[in-house]
């Protein structure tokens, strides 16, 4: 028998056989563009690069990447869309949990939980990513827009974030961080750092956020003493969205009309930002204790210390109050809400030079609202204030270009 | 080659073929990612029944995880002339390991399934059963990996669906109320290791169900055999026989007290994330009973990062007041962005949720 009879042979006798097991050969599905782009991520190798091809892309569940060295390129900011405004499943848009990732040129909209949570990862690169709600500021939308959590050397750069009912940008939990050239707009927070440390927020434009930018250290969490954060060269103006947060997130509790907010952070250093027309206040300086929440975690220090602001841009502001004790004080003074607002809460033994250092043009306001005597004396001096801090290090991180 | 030694391989094959269709042993594939079931003849399915192969162990763990009703068929296979080791009071499985998991519903009539409690069976009988998808654990030697398998609609093969799939489903009870109408989720590969990798980021997957802990089912309570999976493993020879091997507590035990059954509900349904090196440790809540300190396991804890998942409510766990514990409200949701577990479910889980309820209405305490 030659051998290319027997092979025919072969293949018969085999498709029989099957046959014979009681089924026709079963065929295979075919894959939808939504998962064929998942399957493509769950096959991908370090190096290789995932385009997104211009055009709107309905995904109704969640993307996710585990593999490390992977690039999701699309071809523009507004030309590649994931929408999942039709989303059946999952907490996020796009979950990722891996090293030297990047992502570029694409958006991702209305998602039902986080846009884009990227957990536990090193070396993350959000490039020119939009996160939207587009149907506006929502209690509904989802909490996050671009989410690193527990990274570290996260660069976020020329990013767009909208309508998150918590952060636009948030980087929680995370150490070496760059948010810059980025707008947040419509948010509850327009960006925050949490629980984080070594982190540079600049020439970011913050606006129509309930707050502009927030720097949180919060108690029983994993990662915390928050610390080590420049927030300079923004544009913090007419954040005044009414909150649309869910109750019971600490978010919930940012009075509308904030600019800059620093709770229970050290070592922040505030300058060259042009604060404009923040209706609550242009600055708000607070210790956790403001919330009135139980502690209960003994390694927390609820205070915040070491905070120096300089050189910044003043105009307008706190003229609508969206706080109690700010409105009391408003009513007090017939004034408005002075640039630079301080709770006056100070940790047992130490000054007030040690929570807060400024150097401002002489026409900036202040307040310390001495919250702990139930706000009974408010001082507008700012004499103990007049102090300078060493100026904090620049972040560098050196990141392959993809 | 003659002529003959060609008829002899042939014959061979045939004969393999055949075998294939009948009972016959499973097969482990190191490097292939077979795209059929079938391929690695776990079980042999005619047209009206799918049963696992003779040489697999099927079992029940101590501790099941909910996954909208459907019942599940668990099977347990080493490759002959291996062992397993216990290592650090756990089950270390030789490269080779099979572990398959089916999900079926038993079918009311027409296309609705019904909503029973799942009686263990030991083969599916498809003429009165509604097969969903087989998901497989392999033990390559480079770690476990997953492989999500969904059949097709005439039940003769499932293909592997490395993104996953969804199947609308309508479940009936046995009370005459109207069936529940939901999307059955395959999770894709991903969401497999999502809860199969407790130590996050950098952990492996590794079993769940198929540990010493799970597998040790008092006999009595047994509802598939007269021996508990740990029993056959060792009269196979899989694993040595050692003395006093540790019991995972049950959440439907109804002899433990309510506080342990709700641990271990918890320990089950959330523990595989949220412990303390897991993927949800950003949120500080720690549901895996390691935790002393209360807050750190949800009584008084204020969300972090739950967004609409609190459900504009102050606290993980009120003692007692089960209606204002975040805790509560993320198992009564079914919506994606609100609900936990985030994967795994499509609809609540009355039972777990009573359970949850009973243990926070008695919890002494207040916020």
């Amino acid at each position: 028998m030659k051998f290319s009879t027997l092979r025919t042979f072969s293949i018969a006798g085999a498709a029989l056989l099957l046959a014979s097991c009681g089924n026709e050969e079963p065929t295979m599905p075919e894959l939808s563009f939504e998962e064929a782009l998942q399957e493509q991520l769950i096959q991908a190798k370090a190096g290789d690069v995932i385009t997104i091809p211009a055009g709107v892309h309905e995904i109704t569940r969640s993307l996710s990447l585990n593999v490390s060295g992977v690039t999701i390129a699309g071809a523009g900011i507004d030309e590649s869309i994931l929408s999942f405004k039709n989303q059946v499943q999952g907490a996020e848009g796009l979950l990722v949990s891996a090293n030297d990732f990047v992502i570029r040129d694409l958006a991702i909209e209305d998602t039902i939980g986080d846009a884009i949570k990227i957990n536990e990862s090193s070396n993350v690169q959000v490039l020119r990513v939009r996160t939207e709600w587009t149907g506006g500021p929502l209690s509904t939308n989802g909490a996050y827009g671009i989410y690193p959590v527990q990274s570290n050397n996260v660069l976020i750069d020329e990013a767009v974030a909208i309508g998150a009912s918590d952060a636009g940008i948030y980087v929680g939990q995370s150490s070496q961080i760059i948010v810059r050239n980025s707008r947040a707009e419509y948010n509850v927070a327009g960006i925050e750092i949490e629980n984080s440390t070594f982190a540079d927020v600049h020439d970011n434009v913050t606006t129509n956020n309930t707050g502009g930018i927030l720097v949180f250290d919060l108690p029983n969490l994993p990662v915390q003493g928050g610390r080590n954060t420049r927030v300079y060269d923004n544009q913090i103006f007419d954040n005044n969205t009414a909150n649309f947060a869910p109750e019971g997130n600490i978010v919930a509790g940012v009075p509308a009309g904030t600019g800059l907010m620093i709770m229970a952070n050290d070592n922040i250093e505030v300058f060259g930002n042009n604060f404009i027309d923040n209706n609550s206040a242009n600055v708000l300086i607070v210790s956790y204790l403001i919330n009135e929440l139980p502690i209960t975690d003994p390694n927390y220090d609820p205070f915040p210390e070491a905070i120096y602001i300089h050189n910044n841009q003043y105009t307008g502001g706190g003229e609508t109050p969206d706080s109690e004790p700010l409105g009391l004080l408003q009513a007090a003074t017939g004034q408005p809400i002075p640039d630079i607002v301080w709770d006056g809460m100070l940790s047992p033994g130490k000054t007030a030079a040690d929570a807060l250092c400024f150097s401002e043009s002489a026409e900036t306001s202040f307040v310390s609202l001495d919250a702990s005597n139930g706000f009974a004396q408010p001082s507008f001096d700012a004499a103990a204030h007049d102090c300078a801090l060493p100026r904090l290090s620049a972040i560098s991180m050196s990141l392959s270009s993809q | 080659m003659t002529d003959l030694s060609f008829r002899a391989l042939f014959l061979g094959a045939y004969l393999l073929l055949i075998s294939a269709c009948t009972d016959s042993s499973p097969v482990f594939h190191e490097t292939e990612r077979p795209l059929r079931l079938s391929d690695w003849q776990l079980f042999s399915v005619d047209v009206s029944e799918l049963a696992p192969s003779e040489s697999s162990v099927v079992f029940r763990p101590n501790n099941p995880l909910f996954t909208d009703y459907a019942h599940k068929l668990r099977t347990l296979w080493i490759p002959q002339g291996l062992q397993a080791d216990i290592i650090d009071s756990e089950i270390s499985y030789p490269v080779g390991t099979v572990i398959s998991k089916t999900f079926y519903y038993p079918r009311a009539s027409g296309t609705a399934l019904l909503k029973i409690a799942d009686s263990g069976l030991q083969k599916i009988n498809l003429d009165e059963n509604q097969l969903l998808e087989t998901r497989l654990l392999v033990r390559k030697s480079d770690g476990w990996d997953a492989f999500p398998y969904v059949w097709n609609d005439e039940q003769s093969e499932a293909f592997l669906r490395v993104a996953g799939a969804s199947k609308p489903i309508s479940l009936s009870g046995q009370d005459s109320a109207e069936p529940s109408n939901f999307t059955y989720f395959v999770p894709n590969e991903n969401q497999c290791a999502g809860c199969h990798t407790t130590v996050h980021p950098d952990g492996d997957m590794h079993p769940l169900g198929a540990i010493l802990s799970q597998l040790n089912v008092a006999v009595s309570e047994s509802e598939l055999s007269n021996s508990s999976p740990l029993e056959q493993m060792v009269a196979r020879g899989w694993i040595s026989d050692v003395e006093d091997f540790p019991r995972s507590e049950s959440w439907q035990d109804p002899s433990a007290s309510l506080e342990d059954r709700a641990l271990a509900y918890l320990n089950m349904q959330c523990g595989h994330c949220h412990n303390p090196q897991g993927a949800a440790d950003t949120s500080g809540l720690i549901l895996d009973s390691s935790q002393t300190l209360a807050i750190n396991r949800g009584v008084c804890k204020p969300p972090v990062a739950a967004g609409g998942g609190a459900g504009d409510l102050r606290y993980a766990i009120v003692p007692g007041h089960p209606e204002e514990s975040i805790l509560l409200y993320r198992m009564r949701s079914d919506k994606p962005d609100e609900m936990m577990p985030e994967l795994g479910r499509s609809l609540i889980h009355d039972e777990g949720i009573d359970l949850i309820s009973r243990w926070i209405e008695e919890m002494p305490g207040s916020c």
